[in-house]
């Protein structure tokens, strides 16, 4: 206990003595670290925040419209909706008749215009359905077409190729999110890396002393990845700060010109929490990586 | 192979068979292709006092850095206290130095540090939590004649006080051998003389003491045992020898 205590001393001792020794270094290192936790954090969340948008478009898109043809009976029609109602894909299933969908379409003037012109009601009946997943949308358009009482010229309102472009654009934006944060952590690697070498430059002659005494690597080792360590989480602490009030002006901005962005209160902590993580990680590690060259002897 | 048995103090417990340093046909290549040592064979038993003579560039440095491991021996094996350290795993190390007091020609005392602080670090780093500290800094600085500069700097001290810091340091955690790679390299005849006699009265405590040293003086006039080595090989172990082989010329 006695010892440890000592030796946990000794680390915090000269870990601070080393931080404000090279003050300018160490801030310097704190900041450039702070920095890119910054961005890494602030590009963590945009992708959620475009996910989020995304999923909500989504949503809207796992609907689809069915298209009945004028000449389908009554019965008919409600012995497809029967069916499609006990289909464990389908959340719902509403019948929308030829006056709701001319009420509906109407709702854009320039349609109405045609309406009134054409003075028929040329929009077809429909059954809409709304299906748990966005990937079941396809089978149930193919099911339509080989339905009797469906309109033959246009079947439903599935429109694969928005869905299609939708996804990618998720899976992309995921995708270079990510490797923008890898390639920003690698970068703050090599900062903190090169921060306690200065540090551990500065102390050289202590270090071979220390060696030529007999002190064991961890001995020699501990007070640079603790210096490391206190580096990244202030970089974290400050960083995700920003962040974190940042997020919250953006989706303040955003709803107030009505774009939905969701204010996600467990993401951003669980982000904080992972900034955190990833600054004493990235400090220590780029610590051990800085001190391991001087202790080879 | 001339060993110094005569040398052991008397006092000192029966004679061990085993000595605490011996190489066996040990070679040192750097890097770079210099050969530092050739078949070097030695062997230094527990209590000696050794000087170990040669002209600049005969391989006195390398074979001290061999010993505490801060270079590897190409060919051959090192034992110290029985253990081969040739093959040592790195981990071992830190044990294998405790073993050793270390000085050198410059002193490597931190500045930022006073006197008692710069011994005090020794135990602090390899011994963390060490009970009587303050005693035992103030017990070896007083072997060395310190006692009363304790809470000066390295910087407001003398040449020769600063090595005697330095070997405080060094005796701080009672080593077994205490080497010392041109100590008197830097300071004046009398000053030299004075840091001898401390590895003197060192040895006299039961330490082996081995000393690399141009200082042809000193190797005269104390008569201790004397390994000279020239281009890496050891040409001549005597019991009580002096700098240059009796009668070869004075340069
Ligand atoms: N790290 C090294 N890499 C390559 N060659 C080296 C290295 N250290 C020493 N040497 C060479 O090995 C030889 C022996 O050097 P060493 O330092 O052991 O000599 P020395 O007897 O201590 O000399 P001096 O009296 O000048 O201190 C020399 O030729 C030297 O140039
Ligand atoms: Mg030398």
């Amino acid at each position: 206990m006695r010892r440890l205590g000592a030796a946990l001393w000794f680390a915090v001792h000269t870990a601070g003595q080393n931080f404000r020794r090279n003050l300018g270094v160490s801030l310097a290192g704190v900041f450039t670290m702070g920095l890119i936790l910054f961005l890494v954090g602030g590009a963590l969340l945009f992708t959620h925040s475009v996910d989020s948008v995304l999923q909500a478009q989504q949503a809207k898109a796992s609907r689809i419209k069915i298209y009945l043809s004028d000449s389908a009976s009554l019965a008919s029609i409600m012995d497809f909706q029967l069916r499609l109602k006990n289909d464990p894909r389908v959340i719902s299933v509403t019948f929308e008749n030829k006056d709701q969908a001319a009420r509906e379409a109407a709702q854009n003037p320039d349609i109405q215009a045609a309406l009134n012109a054409l003075g028929s009601n040329p929009l077809p009946a429909s059954l809409n359905l709304n299906v748990r997943q966005l990937t079941d949308l396809g089978q149930f358009d193919s099911m339509a077409r080989n339905t009797p009482i469906v309109d033959k010229t246009t079947a439903t309102d599935y429109n694969p190729d928005v869905i299609g472009k939708l996804r990618t654009v998720i899976s992309v934006i995921s995708l270079v999110g990510g490797i923008i944060a890898l390639i920003l952590l690698v970068i703050s690697l090599v900062i903190i890396m090169n921060t306690i070498r200065t540090a551990v430059y500065a102390r050289r002659t202590e270090i071979e002393i220390m060696k030529l005494v007999g002190a064991t690597d961890w001995f020699v080792r501990w007070p640079f990845i603790l210096e490391g360590v206190i580096g990244g989480l202030l970089a974290a602490v400050f960083s995700g700060g920003i962040v974190f009030l940042g997020y919250k002006l953006f989706v303040q901005a955003a709803q107030r010109s009505l774009l939905s962005v969701p204010f996600d209160a467990s993401y951003s902590a669980a982000l904080l929490f992972l900034l955190v993580l990833g600054g004493v990680a990235v400090g220590a590690f780029g610590s051990y990586l800085g001190v391991r060259r001087f202790l080879s002897v | 192979m001339s060993v110094a048995l005569a040398e052991r103090p008397i006092m000192s417990p029966a004679p061990a068979l085993r000595p605490v340093i011996s190489f066996h046909g040990v070679t040192k290549v750097y890097p770079n292709g210099t050969t530092a040592l050739r078949d070097v064979n030695l062997a230094v038993h527990q209590g000696d006092f050794c000087f170990l003579v040669g002209a600049s560039g005969a391989g006195k440095s390398t074979l001290v850095r061999l010993l505490i491991r801060e270079e590897t021996a190409s060919t051959g094996r090192i034992f110290i206290d029985g253990h081969e350290i040739t093959r040592m795993p790195h981990r071992k190390l830190p044990k294998l130095r405790r073993k050793f007091g270390i000085v050198f020609q410059d002193y490597k005392l931190l500045n930022t540090r006073t006197v008692a602080q710069n011994v005090a670090f020794a135990l602090q780093v390899t011994r963390p939590g060490q009970r009587h500290l303050r005693e035992k800094v103030e017990e070896v600085l007083w072997i060395v004649g310190l006692e009363d500069k304790l809470d000066k700097y390295p910087d407001e001290l003398s040449g020769g006080e600063q090595q005697r810091v330095a070997i405080a340091r060094a005796l701080v955690h009672r080593p077994r051998i205490f080497l010392a790679d041109e100590p008197t390299g830097n300071l004046d005849p009398d000053t030299s003389w004075g840091i001898v006699q401390l590895l003197l009265q060192i040895n006299h405590r039961g330490t082996t003491v081995l000393m690399a040293t141009h200082n042809r003086e000193v190797v005269d006039l104390v008569r201790r045992r004397v390994i000279a080595i020239e281009d890496g090989r050891v040409i001549r172990d005597e019991a009580q020898g002096s700098y240059l082989r009796e009668g070869e010329a004075t340069i």
